[in-house]
């Protein structure tokens, strides 16, 4: 039940990108086409999820034993970096199309800051190592849930006629500011801890 | 009337030749075609013989919520009419402004905006707060996407989410109660009797709920356009007959919201409230017939349609039950107005297959 409650938080009311907009520069330049939105958004729950199920082992009996919490950041970054580059050659290897849509975002989700950001959360919060996963996999499908959306929202303003001013990114932050409004809703529904 | 149509059409071709005032031919044009016909008529074939077009679609909906609005003043005074008008031109200086920057046509869209948004509002929001709400809701929630057309967010929905968001306490702590009997409000400018809570709020509170009969005719502290039931179920049976707007939304809606509350106070009694209070409470009647149904907002083929409803009586109700809010129409109406082009996606993907997009 907890896991259940943890992982509707981490989709709904806590969400990642809309909540504590983490995680924008790909929302926001990933979000021309749909099909790029999917990928990107497949690609971010993975590495979310595996690097959250390293992080936590790498936390609890590295670092804590030797007393180096401080040096976390390092340790996490590395981890993330190395899954990304991991995955990437997995992808190149085996879904070539997807690979050339992503082109240089892939190697990009080394630094974005959800991924950290879900790994911290979750030895913030003090969570076991499930649930930690349960919520990394949550955190990754709000966040995927906020792309998609997203960029089928861009897809049908294609041919409206947006200030020059903002067209690209300007309008594409209104809007997810308008969908930051939309998810304040939730707020109070489920518990996150 | 010959005499003023010659005399608009005099001041229109003057102001087009006038180097100075020809950037407010726009405005001059827009009041020509309110209040006498468009003065185009197509010259090439095929032609649609059809009486409804924008101009008179947005009137309809104008008209079906007039009871409404009419009902808001009896209720609370004649301050409920200072708080359209103040909508309407405040958002209308906002709209105007912004379309003789960009230089473009000015549509009748904001009639219906600029009366729907301050019937959203609680009676005693103050008038520079409304004046705020519907300047966000007309520029950031219409015009930045291209005006008319083009909103994908219901904008008076975005600018009531805004006050809500930007001022908690004045825009939902206190509650007007209703004046009934003879004349009501008719008589006087204001009610100043104050209550803390809505019958959803006093649920959400105590578990006490409203009797039905106050809620049906109207006898409820609430927003202003959301206190009689029967009046906003008739403007919508005469929009649905009128063909204004469509069926299913309406429909699927409240039947989502009445099986899930059916089974939620059978499942979680003391935070699901009863089906049919949840239908006649708070502005989900509302909401369903003059927000839910706005034709750009909400999705365009019949299948994405019935989800749309459905999943707006599942947010409403669950919002309604579990988050910290006692009402959760206007952010389950805003949750669906951002799924709404992706479950058109989604059929047109289910029925063709996957479109070849002409661009990149």
């Amino acid at each position: 039940m907890r896991y259940i409650s943890v992982l509707i938080a981490a989709i709904f009311a806590h969400n990642i990108a809309l909540r504590y907009f983490l995680g924008w520069c790909p929302l926001v330049s990933q979000s021309k086409k749909l099909s790029s939105a999917w990928g990107m958004g497949v690609a971010v729950t993975l590495v979310m999820t595996i690097t959250s199920a390293v992080n936590w082992p790498v936390y609890n009996y590295l670092l804590v034993p030797y007393g180096l919490e401080y040096l976390q950041y390092i340790a996490f970054i590395i981890v993330i970096a190395s899954t990304v580059q991991v995955l990437e050659m997995v992808i190149e290897r085996f879904f070539p199309s997807l690979y050339t849509t992503m082109g240089v975002f892939l190697p990009l989700i080394t630094v974005n800051c959800a991924i950290l950001g879900v790994s911290l959360f979750m030895i913030l919060r003090d969570y076991t190592l499930l649930t930690g996963i349960v919520f990394a996999l949550g955190s990754g499908i709000g966040w995927s849930v906020a792309i998609v959306s997203l960029a089928s929202i861009r897809e049908k303003l294609r041919f409206a006629d947006v200030p020059k001013p903002l067209q690209g990114p300007g309008i594409t932050m209104l809007i997810a500011g308008i969908m930051a409004f939309a998810f304040l809703g939730f707020s109070g529904m489920v518990g996150i801890k | 009337m010959n005499r003023l149509e010659r005399l608009m059409s005099d001041i229109s071709s003057y102001t087009e030749d006038n180097p100075y005032l020809q950037h407010i031919t726009e405005v001059i044009d827009t009041v020509r075609s309110i209040v006498f016909e468009p003065g185009v008529s197509a010259d090439k074939s095929p032609f649609l013989r059809d009486y409804i077009e924008i101009k008179r679609y947005m009137f309809a909906v104008v008209l079906a919520v007039a009871p409404a609005a009419l009902a808001s003043i009896y209720f609370y005074g004649w301050r409920a009419l200072a708080m359209i008008v103040v909508s309407y031109v405040a958002g209308g200086i906002a709209e105007v402004t912004f379309t003789l920057i960009r230089k473009e046509e000015i549509t009748e869209g904001f009639l219906v905006t600029g009366i729907l948004f301050p019937l959203t509002l609680p009676p005693n929001t103050p008038l520079w707060m409304v004046a705020v709400g519907i300047i966000v809701g007309v520029i950031l929630g219409k015009e930045v996407f291209g005006g008319t057309g083009y909103n994908i967010f219901n904008p008076a929905l975005v600018g009531r989410v805004f006050l809500t968001t930007t001022f908690p306490v004045a825009t939902s702590s206190e509650w007007l109660i209703p004046m009934t009997g003879g004349w009501a409000g008719f008589k006087q400018f204001s009610v100043d009797t104050v209550t803390s809570a809505t019958p959803l709020g006093v649920f959400a509170n105590s578990g006490t709920l409203a009797p039905l009969r106050d809620l049906f005719f109207g006898n409820i502290p609430g927003c202003l356009g959301e206190s009689s039931a029967l009046l906003v179920l008739a403007g919508g049976i005469f929009m649905i007959l009128a063909r204004i707007i469509d069926w299913r939304v309406p429909v699927s809606y409240l039947g989502s919201v009445f099986l899930y509350s059916a089974l939620g106070t059978y499942l979680w009694p003391n935070q699901v409230a009863p089906p049919v209070f949840q239908l006649l409470a708070g502005g989900l009647l509302f909401g369903a017939i003059y927000m839910a149904t706005d034709p750009v907002s909400s999705p365009t083929t019949k299948e994405a349609k019935w989800v749309y409803g459905v999943f707006l009586g599942v947010m409403t109700v669950s919002i309604r039950a579990f988050s910290g809010y006692p009402e959760g129409v206007t952010y389950s109406i805003l949750l669906m107005n951002m799924f709404a082009p992706l479950f058109d996606e989604m059929v047109m993907t289910f029925r063709y297959g996957p479109i070849q997009k002409p661009y990149k």
